[in-house]
């Protein structure tokens, strides 16, 4: 006859592999390996923080009056550097330290005289900017009451037109 | 069996119940990484920056020129029409109707229309 005693171990035994081997499974699939495709959040935070700031560039200082960011727009190319320094200005804003990795480049779409869509670069290229950046792009609609005299393309219509500011936005 | 100490199982047992409590905070850690990762996705895919950016626009095109229907009202219409189109994949339109009254305010009824691919949205605003 076989002897049954001991069994009760055996049965503890067979649960404690049970439990550890599940839980070997969940910790290993708890781990997940970080990959470029996988940026979404940051690439969230970037985006809210950037159209915060230009929302907060684009309101008056007092009522009726003009936005920054209407006035810097107005200068074209000759203001493109500040205005994106002063939206750079804007994102770094936090306690603590500065946030010195952010970079960005400001565009501004608008419509020819002709009728077709053109984009211009307002900012002066950034010299490390490789084109295979992780960037996010948040956008402004901004309204001019006429091309602007300076800074702007000729082919610009000369007549009330609303233009798209976009600023390309990443961290170096 | 018989012979079996049996003094000390309430060690075994919490052994087990410590066993099961760790299995289910493990569970949790495990499912936060999803969780996070698909809140930003949706995040991401719902263009709320662009859909209020855009009541902006039209509502700074309202204020500029009411409901008139002119060579510089059409073409401001156009810009913002064909540069959504272009730069941002969205398909715009929107049209200012004439002031009416709404509680005693005499506002335009402003109808906006949004189709992205992905949203939709339609609203009919008083400016």
């Amino acid at each position: 006859m076989v002897n049954d005693r001991g069994q009760i171990y055996t049965m503890e035994g067979v649960a404690a592999g049970l439990i550890m081997l599940l839980t070997a499974y969940i910790v290993i699939s708890t781990t997940s390996i970080y990959t470029p495709g996988d940026t979404h959040i940051p690439d969230m935070q970037l985006e809210q923080l950037g159209s915060d700031v230009l929302a907060m560039m684009d309101t008056p200082d007092t009522n009726g009056g003009e936005s920054r960011l209407i006035e810097l727009v107005r200068g074209g190319t000759g203001t493109g550097d500040a205005l994106r320094d002063e939206f750079l200005a804007g994102c770094k804003m936090r306690s603590g330290g500065p946030d010195d990795d952010l970079r960005a480049q400001v565009y501004l779409s608008y419509r020819t005289s002709g009728g077709s869509v053109k984009m211009i670069p307002l900012s002066s290229t950034d010299p490390e900017f490789t084109g295979r950046e992780n960037t996010v792009r948040v956008t402004r609609w901004v309204q001019l009451q006429t091309r602007p005299t300076t800074g702007m393309p000729g082919d610009m219509a000369l007549r009330p037109q609303a233009v798209l500011v976009e600023v390309l936005l990443w961290r170096a | 069996m018989a012979c079996m100490n049996e003094e000390g199982q309430w060690i075994v047992l919490m052994g087990l119940l410590v066993a099961v409590g760790l299995f289910f905070l493990a569970l949790i850690i495990n499912q936060s990484a999803l969780v996070g990762q698909t809140t930003a996705e949706g995040v991401l895919e719902f263009p709320k920056n662009d859909i209020r950016d855009l009541r902006s626009a039209i509502f700074d095109y309202t204020k500029g020129f009411g409901n008139v229907d002119n060579i510089s009202s059409r073409s401001v219409q156009d810009d913002i029409t064909m540069i959504s189109l272009e730069r941002k994949n969205a398909v715009v339109s929107f049209t200012v109707g004439e002031k009416m009254d709404v509680s005693g305010r005499w506002l335009h009824p402003v109808q906006i229309h949004y189709n992205n691919g992905v949203t939709e949205y339609d609203e009919t605003a008083y400016h």
